[in-house]
């Protein structure tokens, strides 16, 4: 049972310390077990003759705490090792934001500028000095982990809830920088692109942060019983099936959350943090642009600044440098995997806020469940690669197959005559396969590429699901006959084995694999 | 791929810019052949062609044979990595090849 606050008042000092412990005994009266509080609101001085009481009753009360503790009393608690040893939570100053910009909006709160050099992140929830500890403790471990973000100085009351304060100077969000300076759209959509293939690349020591996938897993939940059966089962299935992913997450990474503080970016929410797949991302930056504004596209106006159309426009943007590509099927192939997550959790929080039967809440759900249900129907994984494209095989399609093979080698700054080698070379193993494996219309390829920067070469190849077919068994035409005795044809396979420096087939799983290494 | 064409009398120059492959060969063979009423010369301006695959090849050997019985046919400007596929499918034995 625990007891009200025992109060402390004035100096705790080896003149009254005797009388303060008689005091405070004498107030716990016969519950001697009972976990011990005491009110430092109205302690001025404690000295060691006072700390030897504190630890007196440690001994007897191991679940002592002194809450309300001022800042100077907090430092002698500190210097002396004595947070370490209690639980001291801080007094904390009350401040009022009415009046000020609001500059950002994360999922627990909302950030407001205090003045030139502060600003305060408040939370929604009253009860929330548990979240701000675990955004703490989130933010320094994405600042040891070498990300920039700002870390919060003090805890203050802002009427009924609770804020964290940081320095945060002459900072503007990514969205007034959209909003405002449509010049800067390319700059912008680099370094958020930058920042957040750096998030993605940090590794976060096991069990520091939670797990994405199993929000998602209950996203899915909740979204199943309003799905078709099969595809239901089909959309729980996916995001089970996506392997453990130690990377980082941000969660929340919208424009509103990047800062830029005089020339440096920084992140300033960061109690979303996870770990998992990058298409977990993906999904929520394709809600933060789109998919949360399809059918109401003035919303995003009022919460970013700028309207739906630089909005997909950014997404877009976004989109290729992440993936490092200008093609179409490859851009589509992810975004649509990422829609599939975004839209289940867009319908699971129409559930959980219980608005499915409002007017807006109904037209919504119908609108993203005919997306997710029909995106269902053709997935096969939610995992991607960037260096894999699956893709019809198509003569029409040829283009795009060069494009994301030439993209990949880019920077490894080959010569014009290998680029145009490495081309042909995969110009005729796609063609044969769009020409052979299939019936018109109705099969992909898959095209993987392996650059090794290292050593300077290239390895692709070719994947398709027609009849087991070898065409490196043919022989080559014989290229020094007289002009009257060639026949036109048969330089295709020739060119890709004298092109490229190894090549090789084989069939597997059902699949004819060709493959080519070339050094470039 | 863009084709531009000069005419003087019977010879016929036929300038290609861009990539010759599967989707742009049968765009060339069809130019050159349709221009071919009265012809006897036909030369072929590679100097802005950057890429060739085995289509392009095929539709140049067909021309080849076609012009053999005028006057004939070349190929002008031609760049090194173009030039290095005609090596390696013996077409500098059998092209005229400026």
């Amino acid at each position: 049972m625990a007891l009200t606050a025992i109060p402390l008042t004035g100096r705790i000092d080896s003149n009254n310390a005797q009388a303060a412990e008689a005091f405070i005994r004498a107030s716990i009266g016969e519950n001697a077990d009972a976990e011990l509080t005491l009110d430092a609101a109205g302690l001025e001085y404690i000295s060691s003759a006072g700390l030897r009481v504190l630890l007196r009753l440690k001994k007897e009360h191991p679940a002592l705490s002194v809450i309300n503790v001022s800042s100077e009393i907090y430092e002698i608690l500190d210097m002396t090792g004595f947070t370490e040893l209690l639980t001291v939570e801080k007094a904390y100053r009350t401040i009022s934001i009415e009046g000020c910009e609001q500059i950002g909006r994360g999922a627990n709160g909302a950030v407001y500028r205090m003045d030139d050099d502060n600003v305060v992140k408040v939370y929604n929830d009253p009860e929330a000095l548990d979240d701000i500890k675990s955004e703490r403790e989130k933010a320094k471990l994405a600042l040891v982990l070498g990300l920039p973000t700002a870390i919060s100085y003090e805890v203050v009351k802002v009427g009924e809830s609770y804020g964290s304060v940081f320095e945060l100077l002459n900072a503007r969000s990514f969205s007034s920088i959209l909003a405002n300076q449509p010049d800067k759209f390319g700059w912008c959509a680099a370094e958020f692109t930058s920042l957040l293939k750096k998030i993605h690349s940090v590794v976060v020591p096991e069990g520091k942060l939670p797990r994405i996938k199993d929000t998602a897993l209950l996203w899915a939940e909740q979204t199943k019983p309003l799905l078709p059966a099969e595809e239901g089962e089909k959309l729980v299935e996916l995001i089970h099936s996506l392997p453990d992913d130690p990377h980082m997450i941000h969660g929340d990474y919208h424009t509103k959350n990047i800062m830029l503080q005089n020339d440096e970016v920084l992140l300033i929410d960061m109690d979303t943090l996870s770990v998992g797949d990058p298409i977990f991302e993906l999904a929520q930056i394709f809600n933060s642009f789109i998919g949360f504004h399809e059918l109401y596209p003035e919303g995003i106006k009022a919460f970013q600044g700028f309207d739906i159309e630089t909005g997909k426009r950014f997404f877009g943007e976004f989109m290729k440098e992440y993936l490092d590509t200008e093609c179409e099927t490859k851009l589509n192939e992810v975004v649509d995997k990422a829609r599939i997550i975004g839209y289940s959790r867009l319908i699971s929080r129409l559930v959980r806020h219980k608005e499915l039967d409002s007017e807006r809440g109904r037209a919504e759900s119908a609108h993203w469940l005919s997306e997710l249900a029909e995106l269902l129907r053709g997935a096969k994984t939610l995992k991607f690669s960037p260096n894999e494209l699956i893709i019809p095989a198509e003569r029409r399609c040829l283009p795009e197959v060069l494009l994301f093979i030439d993209e990949r080698i880019g920077k490894m700054a080959p010569s014009d005559k290998a680029r145009m080698q490495l081309a042909v070379a995969a110009e005729e193993i796609f063609v044969n396969i769009s020409d052979y494996a299939y019936a018109p219309g109705h099969g992909t390829a898959k095209v993987v590429i392996f650059a090794d920067c290292e050593n300077k070469t290239v390895t692709v190849s070719f994947e398709d699901e027609g009849a087991p077919f070898d065409p490196l068994k043919k022989e080559d035409p014989d290229v020094g006959l007289p002009l009257s005795e060639r026949t036109p044809g048969g330089l295709g396979i020739f060119l890709t084995k004298k092109l490229t420096d190894e090549v090789g087939y084989e069939f597997r799983d059902g699949k004819n694999i060709l493959t080519f290494l070339k050094k470039l | 791929m863009i084709i531009s064409r000069a005419e003087n009398g019977s010879s016929l120059i036929l300038s290609l810019e861009g990539r010759l492959d599967t989707n742009a060969a049968p765009e060339l063979e069809k130019a050159i052949f349709d221009s071919l009423d009265g012809i006897n010369e036909l030369t072929l301006d590679l100097e802005k062609l950057d890429y060739i695959s085995s289509s392009g090849l095929r539709v140049l050997l067909l021309a080849e044979k076609e012009m053999e019985k005028r006057d004939g046919m070349r190929l002008i400007n031609v760049c090194e990595p173009i030039m290095d596929i005609f090596e390696v499918t013996g077409f500098v034995e059998i092209l005229t090849i400026d």
